[in-house]
C-alpha cells in the first residue's frame, strides 16, 4: 500500500539540485528543477547501483557520477548510455514547505 | 587564449568546440587529392615522427646487441623494463604536469569542466583517478609493454620471425613504416569493437571506460587482457615480414600515442596566442558517449558502420536514434 513520506524541507534541495532521502532499505533521489518543482526517482543508477545524488543535475537530467549517464529526472527515462533501462519516478507534494513523496 | 572564440562552454563548464570532427581524407571515394595534400603533414607531425624518433633512440642506446636479445636474461629485460617506465612517467608526465598538475591553461579548451584529482568515485582504487590510472599504467601496463618487446626481439634475434633488412628490402619495409600507423588503427579499431561487447565490456573494458573525465594517465588504464590486446599489435610485425625496428616503432605507435586521445583538452596553449590541435576529441566524444568512435578517424571506420559521431548536433541526433531503438530493446525484455 502506498504512503506519502516527508523526504526533506523545500530549502534544503537547491534550484538545480539533488539530494538522497532513505526510507527502509530503500533510497530515493529527490530532485529540485530550474522551475522549483520537485521530483523523485529510484536512488540508484540503473546500470551500476551508484547513487545518483552525488550527481550532477543540469535542467532536467540528472548525470550519473559514475559514468555520465544521464536519465530525465521527471520522468525517469534514461537519456543517453550507459544506462538503458529507465528509473522508476515517485508521486512528490509540498506541504507547508515540506516535501512528501509517495511509495508503494 | 579565448577559447570561446573556437568552441563554446555549457552550464558545467564542459568545452565543445565549434567545428565538427573530420576523419582523415584517406580511404574516401571519390579521392580528394588536395585534401590529402593538405592533411599529409599532419600524418607525420607530430606524433608520427617523435614516435618514430624514440623507436631509432631505443634501437641506437637502449636495446642490447642481438646476441643479448637471444637469451631472456634478467639484465637486460629489467633494464628494458626500467628504461620503458622512466619514458612513459616523462612523456606522459609532462602533459599530466602542465595541463592537470600547474593547470598551465585553466579549463581552457578542457572538455570535462571538472578536474579528476577533484572527483572521488568508487570506480578507482583509493577513489582516486590518477592514482587507479597510475597503478594499472606502471602495475600492468609496462610490464605487459616490455613483455610484448622482449618476446618480439627474442623472436627476431633467434630467427623465429623472418629479419628483413632494409638494405635488400627498401622498398617494402618503407611501405610498412608508413603505414603503420594504418595497422594501429585497424587493430584498434577490431580490438575496441571486440571489447565493448557486453560480457567483454563487463569483464575488460569498464576498467578503461571508468575514466569518463580522461586526462594523461588514462591512456593505458585499462584492464591487463587489454592492455596485452592493444599493445599486442606490435605482434602483426611476426607475421608480416618485418624488422624489429619497425616491431619496435608499432609498439611505440600503441603505447607512447595512446596519450593524444586522451589529453582531455580540444587544444594545447603553447604561447598566449598559439596552441596546437590535439586531436583528442574523436576519443573524448567516445568517452563521452561510449557507442561511438571506436577508431580514431584515421579509417572511416566509424562512418563505414555507423557508428560515426563528429561532435554537431546532427551527430547527437544519429546517436539518440540508435540509442532510443536500443533503450525500447532493453526496457520490452525488462517489462515483459
Amino acid at each position: 500500500m502506498a504512503q506519502w513520506f516527508e523526504a526533506c524541507g523545500v530549502d534544503d534541495v537547491e534550484l538545480e539540485g539533488v539530494i538522497r532521502f532513505d526510507n527502509g532499505d530503500r533510497t530515493f533521489a529527490v530532485y529540485r528543477s530550474p522551475d522549483g518543482d520537485f521530483y523523485c526517482t529510484d536512488g540508484l543508477c540503473s546500470h551500476e547501483a551508484v547513487h545518483l545524488a552525488d550527481g550532477f543535475v543540469m535542467d532536467y537530467e540528472i548525470e550519473c557520477p559514475k559514468h555520465s549517464g544521464a536519465f530525465d529526472y521527471r520522468t525517469g527515462a534514461a537519456k543517453r548510455l550507459p544506462p538503458c533501462v529507465n528509473l522508476r519516478t515517485y508521486p512528490v507534494r509540498v506541504e507547508q514547505g515540506r516535501v512528501l513523496i509517495e511509495v508503494a | 587564449m579565448d577559447d570561446l572564440k573556437f568552441g563554446k562552454r555549457n552550464k558545467r563548464g564542459d568545452f565543445t568546440p565549434n567545428a565538427p570532427v573530420e576523419t582523415a581524407p584517406l580511404f574516401v571515394f571519390p579521392p580528394r587529392p588536395l585534401a590529402f595534400l593538405k592533411w599529409l603533414p599532419h600524418y607525420f607531425l607530430p606524433y608520427n615522427l617523435l614516435f618514430a624518433v624514440l623507436t631509432l633512440v631505443w634501437w641506437r642506446w637502449v636495446l642490447p646487441d642481438v646476441e643479448t636479445m637471444k637469451t631472456f636474461e634478467w639484465a637486460w629485460i629489467l633494464r628494458l623494463f626500467i628504461v620503458n617506465c622512466v619514458a612513459v612517467f616523462l612523456f606522459f608526465g609532462a602533459f599530466e604536469l602542465r595541463l592537470y598538475v600547474l593547470r598551465a591553461q585553466g579549463t581552457r579548451f578542457k572538455y570535462n569542466g571538472k578536474w579528476p584529482a577533484e572527483q572521488r568515485s568508487k570506480a578507482f582504487f583509493f577513489e582516486r583517478q590518477n592514482v587507479d590510472n597510475m597503478m594499472r599504467v606502471f602495475g600492468a601496463g609496462l610490464p605487459i609493454w616490455t613483455a610484448i618487446e622482449v618476446v618480439i626481439l627474442h623472436a627476431f634475434a633467434t630467427g623465429a620471425a623472418p629479419w628483413l633488412s632494409f638494405a635488400q628490402n627498401p622498398w617494402w619495409l618503407g611501405l610498412l613504416a608508413l603505414i603503420v600507423p594504418v595497422i594501429h588503427e585497424t587493430h584498434f579499431f577490431l580490438l575496441h569493437r571486440a571489447i565493448h561487447w557486453g560480457p567483454l565490456y563487463r569483464w575488460v573494458h569498464s576498467v578503461h571506460h571508468n575514466s569518463v573525465n580522461p586526462s594523461p594517465w588514462s591512456s593505458l588504464s585499462m584492464h591487463p587482457v587489454e592492455q596485452l590486446g592493444y599493445l599486442g599489435v606490435a605482434f602483426w610485425h611476426l607475421v608480416i615480414p618485418s624488422n624489429p625496428i619497425l616491431a619496435l616503432y608499432q609498439l611505440h605507435f600503441a603505447g607512447f600515442g595512446a596519450i593524444p586521445g586522451h589529453v582531455g583538452f580540444d587544444k594545447v596553449e603553447l604561447t598566449e596566442d598559439m596552441a596546437v590541435d590535439s586531436h583528442a576529441y574523436i576519443h573524448y566524444l567516445h568517452h563521452k558517449y561510449f557507442e561511438v568512435n571506436y577508431g580514431d578517424g584515421l579509417i572511416p571506420f566509424d562512418k563505414w558502420f555507423g557508428t560515426w559521431h563528429d561532435g554537431s548536433p546532427a551527430g547527437d541526433v544519429r546517436m539518440n536514434a540508435r540509442y532510443e531503438k536500443r533503450k525500447a530493446r532493453v526496457n520490452a525484455v525488462k517489462a515483459a
